[in-house]
């Protein structure tokens, strides 16, 4: 694998400045809650099965604590009294390549930072500001996987994560409208592009263009029922991703986040609603404005809340029995732990089709399904996702569902991935899919 | 040896001070997300329903070990309790004392069994750094001094000495999570309760 030998590579050609710039970065990430989270662990070792990692494999590696303990170690050493004068006694470790080693290992190859074990340790450490703290100090260091890098490289050059070109997204768009226009049998039915003074700027994920072009027909068939005033853009504020989150190079996040910030100006729009992605909800919606340290002139919601609202003020109106096959709903971590947004998808899909199984469990208590974290693009740990990914799948498997409704296209992706793997048999749709397909039109 | 326990107990005082003092100058974090929930009612829950054992898997998925825990801590308090009266020359009621000796020993065999536990289960012993042991050992025999010596007065010299002990080195290994518990959760509240995950709505395990 040309990006393992090349990590390695990276790591083995390490200086003793590229150290000191990581513990510059690394420490420059701390607050006051950081600094209390990394003086709080007692190893006691509950959080270990709050872990999909550790779930499907029992190892010492996989226990979230001996992830936080590699980083708390060098912590220790390096910004502690009694790591610097008994290092053995409190396990503190100075910074070097096996460290280096142990922290990319840690950090990238064995979490996807979905801070199921911060509700679950038994002090209450927020794993995850940790873990990011110290993805930026090997970003730092130039170890970010590469494959991860390229994608948020693709965002800073090309304005979109899948190097999508305008012309193409134009196309498809245009495109896409006449298959809605089709569908709902109104010529007047639109995907407007660059409205200016909208009210909505509507941002999606490139693989709806890109893979899912129904995805995004759905979305639009409501805002079209709701008789919406809404908008995408032409221009890189029409991506709502952003793997800055994941690299943790709060720079380029923040140039990222700066593409909805300029479309929503250039637009004069009020509203910025972020499609169904979890990572992206949760960059734009609580990261982004962090990044830019400003906060923004203007609202932002997800498209679960606004259609929550379009069905609780008759503004779209859906019959449940044009869904009747069986469904179950997976919380993506980014959206739902850290992003808040939990009950408005439960309450949309409950009128919106006839049999919904919870997971066991679900909510803020939910599995990652093991593709978040930037692990769907970096290659060199796809055997671990997938293995983590088994816990999802037999959450999945024990509902009983045929279909798995999934409010994150990247969740989509790993979904379908286990879909094959373990053999589930369903079919996994976003929300919108399930509600354009319930909406009535005659009402 | 009063003045020693006396002293231990400044020394612990001014050393959590100054590491929370340390931990502060970290500073705080300004943000510029609007909420979407309340961080005072977020770091609420988490000191209380969010602390429940049904609200957390990982505790009903390791009761022994929380109950061990319970105990331990239990007893640890009770022992601290009984030290200050002593200090202070006080004497406590029949029935009271029968109480801080069911705690004082319970948590003594709570301390054990999570040492046992510790050097037994590989995870747990890969997990650990000799200041887990030397940090249970001297909780776990203060705990245990304290119930031997309401059954036999004359040790108190020696628990005062362990009780000493321990209060020095308190602050220097992971005791201070006396003080960090109390920091950490409510970092930890605020985060999700300003993003409006905690308090939680619905039944996560429906
Ligand atoms: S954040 Fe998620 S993946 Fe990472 S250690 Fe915690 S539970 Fe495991
Ligand atoms: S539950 Fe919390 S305190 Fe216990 S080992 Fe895990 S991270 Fe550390």
């Amino acid at each position: 694998m040309p990006e393992l030998d090349e990590l390695e590579s990276r790591l083995d050609a390490l200086v003793e400045g590229d150290f000191q710039r990581g513990l510059e970065v690394f420490r420059s990430k701390l607050k006051e809650a950081e600094a209390s989270y990394l003086n709080s662990c007692v190893h006691c070792g509950l959080c270990a099965s709050s872990c999909h990692y550790h779930r499907a494999d029992a190892t010492l590696e996989n226990v979230p604590a001996h992830k936080l303990d590699v980083i708390a170690a060098v912590f220790k050493r390096n910004f502690t009294a009694m790591g610097r004068v008994a290092p053995g006694l409190v396990g503190a470790r100075t910074f070097d390549r096996e460290m280096a080693k142990a922290w990319v290992d840690a950090v990238f190859g064995r979490c996807s930072l979905c801070g199921r074990c911060s509700i679950n340790c038994t002090i209450g450490i927020a794993m995850p500001r940790i873990f990011r703290a110290a993805r930026a100090a090997l970003g730092a260091m130039g170890l970010t996987p590469s494959d991860l890098q390229a994608t948020v490289d693709n965002s800073l050059q090309h304005g979109n994560n899948m190097a999508i070109t305008q012309e193409d997204w134009v196309e498809t768009v245009q495109w896409i409208e006449e298959e809605l226009q089709m569908e709902v049998d109104d010529p007047e039915a639109k995907l407007p592009l660059d409205k200016k003074g909208a009210k909505i700027l509507f941002t999606v994920n490139p693989r709806e263009p890109k893979f899912f072009p129904l995805s995004l027909q759905a979305s639009a068939k409501v805002f079209w029922a709701a008789k919406e005033d809404w908008t995408l853009s032409s221009d890189p504020g029409w991506d709502l991703t952003n793997y800055g989150l994941f690299n943790c190079k709060d720079d380029e996040a923040g140039a990222i986040t700066q593409n909805l910030v300029d479309a929503m100006e250039r637009l004069g729009c009020k509203t910025l609603v972020i499609g169904e992605c979890g990572h992206g909800y949760g960059a734009a919606r609580w990261e982004g404005p962090e990044w830019l340290q400003k906060s923004y002139p203007f609202e932002i919601k997800s498209i679960l809340e606004l259609m929550d609202d379009y069905l609780r003020e008759g503004r779209i109106h859906v019959d449940p029995s044009k869904n009747t096959v069986p469904v179950t709903l997976h919380d993506p971590c980014n959206l739902v732990r850290h992003g808040g947004i939990c009950e408005a998808q439960r309450r949309v899909l409950r009128k919106s089709v006839t049999t919904f199984t919870e997971m066991t469990p679900n909510r803020a208590e939910n599995f990652c399904c093991g593709g978040g974290g930037g692990q769907l693009s970096m290659a060199r740990y796809k055997n671990r996702r997938i293995q983590s990914g088994g816990v999802k799948a037999g959450q999945i498997k024990d509902t009983g569902a045929k279909i798995v409704v999934a409010p994150c296209h990247n969740c989509i992706d790993q979904l379908m991935e286990l879909n094959k793997e373990y053999k589930l048999n369903v079919q996994i749709k976003t929300v919108a899919e399930m509600v354009a397909d319930a909406i009535v039109t005659t009402a | 040896m009063r003045l020693l326990v006396l002293a231990s107990a400044i020394w612990t005082i001014l050393a959590m001070a100054f590491l929370h003092h340390k931990t502060k100058g970290f500073g705080k974090r300004t943000l510029f997300s609007k909420p979407a929930g309340s961080p005072r009612k977020g770091a609420l829950y988490a000191f209380t329903r969010g602390m429940a054992p049904w609200a957390k898997e990982s505790v009903m998925l390791n009761l022994p070990s929380y109950v061990a825990g319970m105990a331990f801590h239990a007893g640890v308090f009770s022992a601290f309790g009984l030290m200050c009266l002593a200090l202070l020359g006080f004497e406590l009621p029949f029935f009271l004392l029968v109480i801080a000796q069911v705690f004082t020993l319970l948590g003594a065999i709570g301390g054990l069994s999570l040492f046992v536990k510790r050097i037994v289960k590989a995870e747990l012993r890969g997990l650990s750094c000799p200041d887990d042991f030397v940090s249970n050992l001297l909780s776990t025999a203060f705990a245990l001094l304290a119930f031997l010596w309401t059954l036999v007065p004359s040790m108190e010299s020696l628990w005062l000495a362990e009780g000493a002990l321990l209060l020095i080195y308190a602050p220097i290994g992971k005791i201070r999570h006396c003080l960090f518990f109390f920091t950490t959760r409510y970092h930890l509240g605020a985060f999700f309760g300003r993003r409006g995950t905690f308090p939680p709505e619905g039944n996560s395990h429906a």
